[in-house]
């Protein structure tokens, strides 16, 4: 048995297993090995993982068991909150319409339901769609603020990195950009900027390409298995 | 092999040699001769491909020969790579009496071979979600009354529970057939039979692999007698085996298959008072959410005259519990008053298993886990694998005529994966990306209110073909995929930072 089960990357990264390994050995070998292992339970192989990672890849706080201490009561109530929408002439301020208000309301509404999931009921469904703030709104929200911050990293990298480059070479920064090679190496700067904007997006990189390959390979795994055969 | 092959082609003296044992070896019956024409070229691929068993893409008679070379008289006329099996026909057993045991065994029988379906329990009710799409009532002549219910609506609910109907784009002509697997399955078996299959009430212990490429199988299995609970020891030898015995199969592990990962589904049936049945008419329903399922869904789904209510889990069995009390809340209200009056679970397989054929053993179904992701379906695929199979086995044997070899049972595995492959790959991406955290699950029941997606699900679904759409609606529903998953991982991130009073 113990012959035939996976190679597991340890539970404490969620990165995929390997792919399940054919066993080498004759039935005999087996016997040995597993006379000191406990069988493992249906519940406890097959995929399943330990700890934090169990919960998915993007847990809610609340799949983690990190409840807010604030929280109470059963449903979700709130003024602006009837028929399962936002009464969007209660966002009403000076006379314009306020959109980051209907966001923040929505995201307690999310965060709410999070904690204390709610029965889904058919009269009184919820009917609100993200779409109907506009994407401006969005964008002045979320991406505006961001988009400072890696335009600000991006220009102090580039400053510090035109003033070594003239430093060991003498070129000035106006000839550093007329060059081939600058003009290169400066579109690999704001791409590689764009695409990894923490150090923790290396990982998620990384991850996301080898998840992407990984069930073609589980799916090829048989006729690797037939190439083998056709060498021998 | 090849290249040894290739040595003696060489010479005309070693041709005629050859071709005469290879003439020997086809048996006597001259105009069923199935013959290939090698054309004594340098290169061994042609005569490797027609003595290994793939000689029956070249058929002397017809094909008046692509793989003529310029010398003339070099034509050697070899036979199918198997030997012939005499006075008897092939003999094939199939493990397991489900949709993929049962179409295999009908396609077997239909053609000629002899076949011994064995299943341990004739009124087995397995555990199962029961939908099947509308192309397997045409496809395998399935009689209308043995789908219950035609589900036409479903309702896709989120974790803030806004909830999409799905199914506008339905015509009167389209359904998900909900059936009685008991029912199916006894269906499938009894046609089987009354094509000529043996049906055996029996569990299948444990098989001996055969000594070589001519000797049979020996299966050892307890027999059931009619009215008797206890098994009589018995052994059955045939020439090849179809495992079609689902997630725990048997077979896979006499074969060393290797494991793969599973999903735990579990599921009570409860029924509900006949006036909330009425909303599940036919109506299914499905949520989404870390409190139901961390990498699935739980669901509602109507049977005959109780609803199931269910979830599943790859990452987290140990916590299945929980998450099926989470769906039980969910759908509280509309469940309110019900009783359950069964509890089920079962392992779904989520990817296939490492070995899917040795030797002339061929795993279908479940066994060798065609069960896709995102919607996690099988009945169709464990059907259509066994067909698949059994008309691999029936070609590779000339209708049972021939001994097969593993390179016909390979043949039906590069079949199934050039024509299902891009059909999983899909449903792998949906899963991977909507499947991933509470934000995207948000963003895909947004989505599912789209008509554009709403038609090419169930197209897609419904009719089992990956359908390329229309370009421009394409682009404008990945904008909006973009949109809308961007919007819900904006909402989630703020979720973090605030703080509910």
């Amino acid at each position: 048995m113990a012959s035939s089960e996976e190679e597991r990357v340890p539970a404490t990264n969620s990165a995929p297993s390997e792919v399940a390994v054919l066993p080498q050995k004759e039935e005999g070998d087996s016997t040995a090995q597993s006379s000191g292992k406990k069988k493992p339970s249906p519940l406890e192989k097959g995929g399943t993982l330990r700890g934090e990672a169990a919960e998915g890849k993007d847990p809610s706080p609340a799949a983690l068991g990190k409840k807010s201490s604030a929280v109470s009561g059963e449903k979700f109530e709130d003024p602006r909150w009837k028929n399962g929408n936002w009464d969007m002439t209660k966002f009403v301020k000076n006379g314009k319409m306020d959109w980051d208000a209907v966001i923040d309301a929505e995201v307690l509404r999310r965060k709410w339901l999070e904690e204390n999931p709610e029965a889904s009921s058919n009269d009184d469904p919820v009917l609100f769609d993200t779409a109907t703030v506009p994407w401006w709104a969005w964008v002045r929200r979320f991406h505006l603020p961001e988009a400072e911050l890696l335009n600000g990293r991006a220009a102090m990298v580039g400053f510090f990195a035109a003033y070594l480059i003239d430093s060991l070479t003498g070129v000035g920064l106006v000839d550093q950009t007329n060059s081939f090679v600058g003009k290169l190496l400066l579109l690999i700067t704001v791409v590689g900027i764009l695409l990894v904007r923490k150090n923790e997006d290396l990982e998620t990189i990384k991850t996301l390409v080898k998840e992407s390959t990984f069930y073609d390979k589980q799916w090829q795994a048989t006729w690797k298995d037939s190439e083998e055969q056709q060498k021998k | 092999m090849a290249s040894a092959l290739q040595g003696i082609l060489s010479t005309p003296s070693a041709r005629r040699v050859c071709e005469q044992s290879l003439e020997q070896g086809a048996g006597n019956a001259g105009n069923r001769l199935q013959s290939c024409q090698i054309s004594v070229r340098s290169s061994h691929l042609s005569s490797a491909a027609c003595l290994s068993g793939r000689s029956k893409l070249f058929l002397a008679a017809s094909t008046p020969s692509l793989t003529r070379n310029s010398r003339p008289g070099l034509r050697i006329l070899a036979a199918a790579g198997s030997k012939k099996l005499g006075n008897r026909k092939l003999r094939v057993a199939v493990i397991g009496g489900g949709p993929a045991g049962g179409c295999a065994a009908e396609t077997l029988a239909k053609n000629g071979i002899e076949t011994f379906l064995i299943e341990r329990k004739m009124d087995n009710a397995k555990p199962c979600g029961g939908a099947i799409p509308l192309c397997m009532v045409g496809e395998f002549d399935l009689p209308l009354d043995i789908i219950d219910r035609k589900v036409t609506k479903m309702k896709m609910i989120s974790p803030s529970n806004v909830a999409v109907d799905v199914g506008k784009t339905l015509n009167e002509n389209e359904y998900i057939g909900m059936v009685r697997r008991e029912v199916l399955d006894s269906y499938l078996r009894e046609r089987a039979a009354s094509f000529g299959a043996n049906l055996v009430n029996g569990l299948f212990l444990r098989m001996e692999m055969p000594s070589d490429a001519n000797a049979p199988y020996v299966l050892h299995y307890n027999l059931y007698k009619p009215g008797s609970s206890v098994g009589v020891p018995a052994t059955l030898e045939v020439d090849a085996v179809i495992g079609a015995d689902g997630a725990n199969s048997r077979v896979a592990k006499d074969i060393d298959a290797g494991d793969y990962d599973y999903a735990i589904a579990f599921q009570e049936r409860i029924k509900i008072p006949d006036d909330k049945m009425v909303y599940y008419e036919n109506l299914a329903e499905m949520y989404v959410g870390d409190d139901v399922s961390p990498d699935f869904y739980g669901w509602v789904f109507p049977k005959c005259d109780h609803v199931a209510v269910g979830t599943g889990t790859v990452i987290n069995k140990p916590a299945i519990k929980k998450y099926q009390v989470a769906t039980r809340h969910r759908a509280r209200d509309k469940i309110a008053g019900g009783k359950i009056i069964r509890v089920e679970a079962h392992p779904i397989p989520e990817h296939p298993r490492p070995r899917r054929v040795r030797d002339r053993v061929a795993l279908v179904g479940d066994a060798a886990g065609y069960v896709t992701k995102c919607s996690g379906e099988g009945i169709y695929f464990a059907a259509k694998s066994g067909r698949m199979c059994a008309e691999a086995i029936v070609e590779g044997s000339e209708k049972g005529v021939r001994m097969i070899n593993e390179a016909d049972l390979r043949s039906y595995l590069q079949k199934w994966d050039t024509k299902y492959w891009p059909t999983y790959k899909v449903l792998d991406i949906l899963q991977k990306v909507f499947y991933r955290s509470n934000p995207a699950r948000e963003a895909f029941v947004e989505l599912c209110a789209d008509e554009y997606v709403q038609k090419m699900t169930f197209d897609s679904y419904l009719y089992k073909t990956v359908v390329p759409g229309n370009p421009l609606d394409d682009i404008k529903l990945a904008v909006n995929t973009i949109g809308s998953l961007i919007r819900a991982n904006a909402l989630r991130k703020e979720a973090r930072k605030a703080v509910l009073t």
